[in-house]
């Protein structure tokens, strides 16, 4: 089990990064970078997981024992972060995608190349 | 004490408080971020004011309770104390500087420039690696906002690449972390640390993408495209941040996680950031724009403090001296010239001509420059120092060549730029205003690099010997510097006699350095003697001036090393910023400039190797060299004969010297060449005479003395230039010099000494007459003088003197020099370079009467016809010189005898006897007194015999026959002394053929070229960034991980 989740989250990255390096258009760039981010969202947890043990919500779990029987919470916790991150982040591309677009009424990537050398 | 905590809180709270500011309060708010950042300055200053008085200990802060790994800590050391304290004063300085740019945007901005400073104020503090990680996220978030301050095209797509590539460098080093954490167990550094992840092959893949993801945030040559965009396209105050404040907390992210993964991986980040200090530089050689040849700058000294940082093994304890001292430099340096560049606001760096309009704005330029390059006195000087010295010791040749290198072609971009601004011919000059909140800034940037230099100097080894006296009178003169000529300049003389006195009891007993402290001080005063002639302030130059006396009598009195290495680096600058004064001479300042610095760099290496040899830091090492000695020696003579402008390295010399004000050019003939010999007898005193290698060197060296003085003066004699001909003439006689040291006889050295000392006396009144009767005739060409004579009657009998010394004449003291000299030949037995230097001889007197005959001789021009004698603050110096030679002419044994007696435990025989006024040697003897009487007596005689015999001669008047009726077109070919020597020009022209310019510029095209190859890949499409990026970290791992 463990093994599909951190191959599913490796593939997302690389699935990510071929869309960041190969798609012309900036949106699809922006929708590359967010696949890789989820990738290595999942990468994360999937590190932290442990077999045979549940998620570390304590309402559900006596918190004396819980120590042995939840998974590691701390990738969880910084799963967390990280799409709050990730989102600021493509927040703040997406704005950049749609200033671009005003300045040049265009959202192919070849058309940013003034600066150079 | 405030705490640390309180940076963070307060610039968090600010900025979210003013996100409520209604409208009356929002007119506030760029005052309160300028308070919040003033309170974080305050509250880092004030640790590291503490912990530099060792009063109190490391501080860590555990946040919600906890201790770590449970919770994030944050430390507080004197290392953080000294990051934050360099982050919030460029936070606050920039919040100044942009206080207008903020204000337009409103709010947000300054909400996310605070926002910005707290991130990097983290970054820095923080033992926790996630947390770390967030934080650089945030940081990279705000400084894309930041970029959004230019609202433009150029920014918006720098923006993007940035946000692009730094995504996917955090995404790696988010893999790295949980992978960290997967193997160490903790997400404290400290636990990262210590659990060793580099030993084992599985959990090296933590350490290897950490690393690479920390060095790409350094931006390493040549997967950089993204962020050398942010520099060229953003608001120059937020490029000064990025440059000063972003770079320098990545970087001690790196010193941070240093010890990771082991001493391997330190060398791969040495190596990444060698090749990002040369790379970086190299393309900096082709760039025309401010900000981006700014932005290759920074992330080449960025480059060169990854390199120390890897090196910390190999520095040992002396890695935070060093690496401080060069971070403060390019901090100060870089964020100055930032602001520099947004007020000046110019598309090219030729547009910073403007800044001529504002001498101030020029001296902070001129100060950042030679910041950058590591020049006295500012702290990048000693850091760069103590690093060659510190490798040399190691044995590390490979990676002082790189600095050395990198430092060089470093040069070759600034100077030119900073040439541009001094000198370039603008039509229009751009109009810039300047406003209080932004020049303010840029001198506190100043006053950082010269206080901290000063402040450091002592922590080097012999660094607190170094004498700050002449520079402490170089800024009184900067200060008073608006005060007429005639008050500076008696101020300036005054200072000089002054020095004498004092400096006189220190060298009495050291006859070599009070023979070469008379020709700097005495000629020092002579030669700004001629100054009361000029009219108005002459901005800028008695403090340059001064400040080459300053390094040249500071080569005189070091006995260390490091104070000669200062002392000479002192020259360099101020002889520069003298010749570069010039009407034309742009061109000649630079490459003058830049021989300079590579001769200096090859001092500094063999410095290096004379230290690591003993551990001596005083200039005695030079005489126990024993790691590399012929190399060392080989090393050190170059750097000396760039100075001497010997074959090979004197193509700066003719256009700096004959180009240069008629009074400078003598101070940098006559007087600042004698520097390099001085470095050269120093250097052959010290050198060991019983290995092979010296004499093989010495062999070499008296070749290209006596090549030097074949093409000097062949060159010398087809100039039509009055002023070029001294110049190469000056390159002759440096040559005589050279060949008479490198016998390395008794007699030689005499005979170096005498054309030492007859060069100072005859090129000073050479250059003072003939430069004074150019400036008289408005013209160098010697084919539009003549006739002189009469109307410049004292100006004939100083040149006449003077060429009768030059030419070796008795009974005037050249001849004493040519006396010993071929006695030393002989003696010697080195018959072929003996028979080119006799030839070159006769050659002399091709010039000579050349000189004297077109500007004095022949027909008086009808434009010439009102004029009259040169100034006599021209004249009275000449004739003191003058003085000096008959004095030393007629009595020569007062000042041979006791450089004989000085010289004659060097060499094993005295092959020179005194008899009273006669000096013999083994090949006949000579006496200059009588010489002087009996020619006296018969030049006497026959002129009083002529003057006899012509009293009846009747009195031709001139009359124009010159053109016969011709039109000419180019009426100078007319002139008998224009190209008066095709023939020989015809026969013998090869030697003088500018092979050797020609190899230069092949080199620096060679350069150039490369650089401009290679900054192809910065093709300006993102996605291309994006995966240099991306094949960097292949590239990496293959290499570093792959068994490649």
């Amino acid at each position: 089990m463990e093994y599909i989740a951190i191959s599913t989250g490796f593939a997302l990255m690389l699935l990510g990064l071929w869309g960041i390096l190969s798609q012309k258009n900036l949106i699809k760039i922006v929708l590359g970078f967010t696949i890789f981010d989820t990738g290595i969202n999942i990468v994360m947890v999937s590190i932290g997981y442990v077999k045979g043990k549940a998620a570390p919500i304590l309402d559900v779990i006596n918190a004396s024992e819980a120590a042995n029987k939840i998974v590691d919470p701390v990738p969880q916790a910084l799963v967390l972060t990280a799409i709050v991150i990730g989102l600021g982040v493509t927040a703040l591309m997406l704005v950049y995608v749609l200033k671009l677009h005003r300045e040049k009424n265009s959202l192919d990537i070849n058309s940013f190349k003034d600066l150079k050398w | 004490m405030v705490g640390p905590i309180y940076i963070i809180a307060v610039a968090l709270g600010l900025a979210f408080v003013m996100g409520l500011f209604g409208k009356s309060l929002k007119n506030l708010s760029e005052w309160a971020m300028l308070a919040g950042l003033g309170f974080m300055t305050f509250v880092s200053g004030q640790w590291l004011l503490e912990f530099m008085n060792n009063t109190r200990a490391v501080e860590t802060i555990f946040t919600a309770g906890f201790k770590p790994p449970y919770s994030i800590n944050l430390q507080m050391g004197i290392q953080e104390a000294f990051f934050t304290f360099i982050i919030n004063v460029v936070g606050l300085l920039g919040g100044i500087y942009l206080f207008k740019d903020l204000k337009q945007t409103g709010p947000n901005a300054m909400m996310v420039f605070l926002v910005f400073v707290m991130s990097l104020n983290v970054v820095v503090m923080t033992r926790d690696m996630f947390n770390l990680f967030v934080f650089l996220e945030v940081g990279s978030i705000a400084t894309a906002g930041l970029i959004l301050l230019n609202n433009n095209g150029n920014a918006l797509q720098a923006g993007m690449k940035y946000l692009i590539a730094t995504g996917i460098i955090s995404s790696i080093l988010l893999v790295g972390i949980i992978y960290a954490y997967y193997f160490s167990g903790s997400l404290n550094i400290d636990d990262i640390l210590a659990a060793n992840l580099g030993a084992s092959k599985v959990t090296v893949i933590a350490v290897f993408l950490i690393y690479v993801s920390v060095l790409l945030e350094l931006k390493p040559f040549p997967a950089n495209g993204w962020g050398i965009d942010v520099y060229t396209a953003a608001n120059p105050g937020i490029g000064a941040l990025v440059s000063a404040a972003s770079a320098s907390a990545s970087l001690f992210v790196l010193y941070k996680l240093a010890s990771l993964g082991g001493a391997e991986w330190l060398n791969y980040i040495a190596i990444i950031g060698g090749i990002t200090f040369v790379g970086s530089n190299l393309i900096g050689t082709k760039q025309e724009s401010p900000n981006r040849l700014l932005g290759y700058s920074s992330i080449g000294q960025i480059g060169l403090l990854t390199m120390i940082v890897g090196l910390s093994n190999i520095l040992g304890e002396k890695m935070i001296f060093i690496a401080s001292g060069i971070l403060i430099s390019h901090y100060a340096a870089k964020a100055g010239l930032f602001w520099l560049s947004g007020i000046i606001n110019a598309k090219d760096i030729k547009g910073w001509a403007a800044l001529r309009k504002s001498p101030f704005l020029l001296f902070l330029f001129g100060t950042f420059v030679f910041a950058l390059i590591g020049f006295p006195p500012f702290p990048s000087f000693f850091g760069k120092w103590e690093l060659i010295m510190t490798l040399a010791t190691g044995g590390h040749w490979a990676w002082m060549v790189t600095i050395l290198v990198g430092s060089f072609i470093e040069g070759i971009y600034l100077f030119r730029w900073l040439g541009y601004a001094i000198k370039l011919d603008h039509d229009e000059l751009p109009d810039f205003k300047i406003e209080w909140n932004k020049i303010f800034p840029v001198w506190i940037m100043a006053i950082v690099l010269y206080a901290v230099g000063v402040y450091v100097s002592p922590l080097t080894e012999g660094g607190m010997f170094i004498n700050y006296l002449p520079l402490m009178f170089v800024l009184f003169l900067f200060a008073i510097d608006f005060l007429p000529i005639y008050i500076k300049n008696t101020v300036s003389i005054g200072g000089i006699i002054w020095y004498m006195f004092h400096i006189y009891p220190v060298l009495e007993n050291d006859l070599l350095r009070l023979i070469f402290a008379g020709i700097f001080l005495i000629g020092g005063v002579l030669t700004l003697m001629a100054g009361y002639n000029k009219k108005g302030t002459r901005k800028g130059f008695y403090p340059m001036a001064m400040m080459m006396y300053a390094g040249l009598i500071g080569i005189i009195e070091s006995s260390s090393m490091l104070e000669f290495f200062f002392s000479w680096e002192l020259m360099t600058a101020g002889s520069y910023f003298l010749i570069i004064r010039g009407k034309r001479s742009l061109p000649h300042g630079y490459s003058y400039m830049l021989f300079s610095i590579g001769g200096a760099y090859a001092i500094l290496f063999g410095f290096g190797l004379a230290f690591a040899s003993g551990f001596d830091t005083s200039l005695a090492a030079l005489g126990d060299i024993n790691i590399l000695p012929t190399l060392a020696y080989s090393l050190l003579a170059v750097g000396f004969m760039t100075k001497t402008a010997s074959l090979g390295l004197h193509i700066w010399l003719p256009g700096a010297h004959g180009e240069a004000e008629s009074d400078v050019s003598p101070m940098v003939s006559a007087i600042l060449l004698k520097a390099g010999v001085f470095g050269l007898m120093l250097l052959f005193l010290y050198m060991d005479r019983a290995s092979a290698g010296a004499n093989n060197l010495w062999y070499v060296l008296g070749w290209v003395g006596a090549l030097t003085t074949l093409v000097g003066n062949m060159s010398a004699a087809f100039q039509e230039d009055a002023k070029r001909l001294l110049a190469y003439s000056s390159i002759a006689q440096l040559g005589y010099i050279l060949f008479a040291l490198s016998i390395m006889t008794h007699l030689g050295w005499l005979a170096g000494f005498t054309y030492t000392i007859n060069h100072f006396l005859f090129k000073a009144i050479l250059f003072l007459v003939v430069g004074g009767i150019v400036v008289k005739l408005g013209t160098h060409n010697m084919y539009e003088m003549g006739g002189m004579i009469k109307k410049m009657p004292f100006s004939f009998i100083a040149v006449l003197i003077s060429i009768i010394v030059i030419g070796g004449i008795p009974p005037l003291s050249g001849f004493a020099g040519k006396w010993l000299f071929y006695n030393a030949i002989l003696e010697k037995g080195w018959y072929f370079q003996g028979a080119l230097i006799f030839f070159s001889g006769i050659v002399a007197f091709l010039y000579l009467y050349k000189l004297i005959h077109s500007i004095f001789l022949g027909q008086l021009k009808d434009n010439h016809r009102t004029v009259k004698e040169i100034s006599a603050w021209i004249l009275v110096p000449s004739y003191i010189l003058i003085i000096g030679i008959m004095i030393f002419s007629a009595f020569p044994h007062w000042i041979l005898k006791p450089i004989e007696t000085m010289i004659a435990p060097y060499f094993s025989s005295q092959a020179l006897m005194w008899d009273g006024t006669k000096a013999l040697t083994s090949y006949g003897y000579w006496d200059g007194t009588t010489i002087m009487i009996v020619v006296g007596t018969a030049f006497v005689l026959l002129l009083t015999w002529l003057i006899v015999l012509s009293a009846k001669a009747k009195k031709i008047e001139q009359f124009n026959i010159v053109f016969a009726a011709e039109r000419p077109f180019r009426p100078e070919t007319t002139h008998v002394s224009y190209n008066i020597y095709a023939g020989y020009k015809k026969a013998l022209g090869f030697v003088v053929a500018p092979g050797i310019t020609i190899f230069w510029n092949v080199v620096s095209t060679f350069v150039l070229e490369v650089a401009n190859w290679f900054r192809r890949i910065y093709s300006g499409n993102m996605q291309n960034y994006a995966l240099h990026v991306v094949l960097y970290i292949v590239v990496f791992y293959l290499i570093a991980l792959g068994g490649f």
